[in-house]
């Protein structure tokens, strides 16, 4: 899982051009959007792009995103479970 | 007597500010890092700016610079400048990027690259960071074209209510910047006399 | 203030404009069942290609090689010009494309044979007055989906200014994979006929087309675009802005001195996404505008990007000119918070003035004042 939530988190960088960004500075449990790192819905997007083009998940409901992206730690759960790469 | 009160010409080969060579330091070949090196050197704190594509950020970096010397206040809500642009490849640029997205062998249409693929979005990155909410326009011309852009921008003032005009010539692709920011203003008392004369020396320099 | 000699609209519902407005008051809708490259269903307003080239084949004795967009702008803005009766070769007339992608197809046909600058929209406005012996360097406006209403007002400066007597208006945008892939990667398109300002509203469908006004500055009796306003939103560059900052500053600079209840009708720009819809509405309440008749015309036409602000013009001020306010079509459950008046059905009208707004990424937004003078 670890393994996982670091590679996610350089994922989350590269993919919404964190630039001044380093996986040591994202807090695995904090929030993504509105506090945290204050991703906006384009990023929300990119983020759905991200996880059928990693790991083969595609998100069809945007409703149900919104816990899925919760945290990087949310994520990575849902990953796990769903992942079919 | 309307007057140019600011500009920025950011080209392949260098940097001007008001006459200008600002002291920044570029390594490496002209194109998307130079422009990153710039963004660095004016210390704007505008995390934003590394999401925008090539076309917005060397827009966004010349009106940056333009706003700056006239000491612009930003966080006011400003209804009587408008942002007019205008250039030859649109957002072609950005196009190709969003293109490689959609190869039917690797097929990842990228929402973040799309939001680009419109030559008028620097314009709205332009208004969001200086809460600008006069008109924002973009033109496209075949090449700069100083008679041209003297029309529009007269056009931009015909609106009622609107003083000034942040205008130019945003001009980005494959690594080649062509770049010309100025502002222009109903009443000034310095500045340089706003005429086509002068928008082509601008530009020409 | 310029006055309108003749217009064409070129959609899937008709190449003319008396074939596009008998489909509307008819309630025909063009938008059908479609994929997207990648297979997944969609509804979209498609205009056949067949149709055009063979339209194009049967108008023009040309061997020169046209795209369909191409095709179908040139044969919008012949149509357009026979009617006004006007010079297209004169000096004395200027051409505005309006068009957000234009020929973007060729970037995904790397063998397309047409050139490496037909991809430039300065080409297509420069093939456009060419084609009809203009002798002026025409303009192209590129501003998203306001497009359409910006080309109307640089219509107005060219004529007031003196220099020209004609200006012939076109837009033109179709819907290749490039602008479908993007939309669906926004997740902002119903893959079944959209339904502007409904409660159930779940995204916008595509359109295509091409439309022309010919513009002249001599007064007559019939349609006048008085003035027309853009003001930006400065607030997100897709997402509109929730207070309506932009839309309601530009109605209140296009408005001014036209009290609100001598309007007709807002010809909205309802592209039935979520946030776009109760935006507008926002921004009409604020203006004053709450109890004006409010109809979109996207569920019948699609959303045709640059051609928008020209076609859905056309179709407003012909309603202007027969007194009547159009049903706003796919509207059946009230989804709107706050106070707004939405057409729910043919109805007529003496008054003389009506709105044309639409809104566009980059946060600008447009309006269009037009008066009918009998």
């Amino acid at each position: 899982m670890e393994e996982l939530i670091l590679e996610l988190k350089k994922q989350i960088i590269e993919a919404l051009n964190l630039e001044d960004i380093t996986p040591d500075d994202i807090d695995t449990n904090a929030p993504l959007f509105v506090e945290g790192l204050g991703l906006d819905s384009i990023d929300a997007l990119e983020l759905i792009v991200l996880m059928e083009k990693n790991y083969g998940i595609k998100l069809e409901d945007p409703g149900k995103s919104k816990e899925i992206f919760k945290s990087v730690a949310t994520m990575a759960e849902y990953i796990e479970k769903n992942r079919t790469k | 007597m309307k007057k140019i009160t600011a500009y920025c010409r950011i080209t392949d080969r260098q940097v001007i500010l008001n006459g200008k060579e600002p002291d920044i330091a570029f390594s490496g070949e002209p194109g998307s890092s130079r422009l990153t090196e710039i963004y660095r050197y004016l210390d704007a704190g505008y995390p934003k700016f590394h999401k925008m594509d090539n076309l917005s950020k060397a827009g966004f970096l010349a009106s940056e610079m333009v706003l700056r010397a006239l000491d612009y206040d930003r966080e006011t809500p400003d209804g009587s400048t408008s942002v007019v642009f205008a250039n030859k490849s649109a957002s072609l640029d950005d196009d190709k990027r969003f293109q490689a997205t959609i190869n039917p062998d690797n097929y990842y249409p990228s929402p973040s690259v799309f939001v680009y693929t419109l030559p008028n979005i620097v314009t709205g990155e332009v208004a969001i960071r200086n809460k600008i909410h006069g008109e924002t326009s973009f033109f496209i011309l075949e090449d700069f074209d100083a008679e041209k852009m003297h029309t529009f921008i007269e056009w931009a003032f015909s609106s009622p209510g609107i003083n000034r005009v942040l205008c130019g010539w945003t001009e980005y692709l494959d690594n080649h910047c062509d770049v010309l920011v100025m502002m222009v203003e109903k009443e000034s008392p310095k500045g340089m006399d706003y005429n086509i004369l002068n928008i082509n020396q601008l530009y020409l320099n | 203030m310029i006055y309108k000699l003749s217009d064409n609209i070129i959609s899937s519902l008709g190449f003319t404009t008396a074939a596009n407005y008998k489909a509307v008051l008819e309630g025909k809708s063009g938008i059908a069942p479609g994929k997207d490259a990648a297979g997944n269903p969609i509804a979209i307003s498609r205009i056949e290609p067949e149709i055009v080239e063979e339209s194009f084949r049967n108008t023009f004795k040309t061997k020169e090689k046209y795209t369909i967009p191409e095709q179908a702008m040139l044969l919008s803005a012949h149509i357009a010009m026979k009617e006004a009766g006007i010079q297209a070769g004169s000096e004395r007339t200027c051409f505005v494309l309006s068009s957000t992608k234009g020929n973007i197809h060729l970037l995904g046909l790397p063998t397309h044979g047409f050139g490496q600058d037909r991809v430039h929209l300065w080409h297509t406005a420069g093939l456009l007055a060419g084609f009809f012996g203009n002798p002026n360097t025409p303009f192209t406006v590129s501003n998203a989906c306001i497009s359409g209403a910006c080309a109307q007002i640089a219509a107005i400066q060219l004529l007031e200014q003196g220099r020209y007597d004609h200006v012939v208006v076109t837009g033109m945008d179709l819907a290749p994979d490039f602008i479908v892939s993007g939309f669906q990667s926004f997740k902002s398109l119903d893959e079944e006929r959209c339904r502007p300002f409904d409660a159930r509203r779940k995204g916008l469908n595509l359109g295509e087309a091409a439309a022309t006004i010919v513009y002249g500055k001599e007064k007559k009796k019939g349609i006048s675009l008085i003035r027309g306003s853009i003001r930006n939103d400065a607030n997100h560059i897709s997402g509109p802005s929730r207070t309506g900052e932009g839309l309601y500053r530009a109605l209140q600079t296009a408005m001014d001195g036209i009290p609100a209840h001598d309007i007709a009708f807002i010809s909205a720009h309802g592209t039935a996404t979520p946030y776009n819809d109760q935006m507008e509405a926002i921004a009409f309440s604020r203006a004053g505008l709450q109890s004006s008749p409010v109809f979109s015309l996207k569920a019948l036409f699609g959303h045709t990007l640059g051609a928008a602000g020209i076609l859905e013009s056309i179709i407003a001020v012909k309603a202007l000119e027969q007194g009547l306010v159009l049903p706003s079509t796919g509207y059946e459950e009230p989804g709107i918070e706050g106070d707004i008046t939405i057409s729910t059905a043919l109805s007529k009208t003496d008054k003389r003035y009506c709105l044309k707004t639409l809104s566009g990424f980059g946060g600008c937004n447009a309006v269009l004042l037009f008066e009918n003078t009998l």
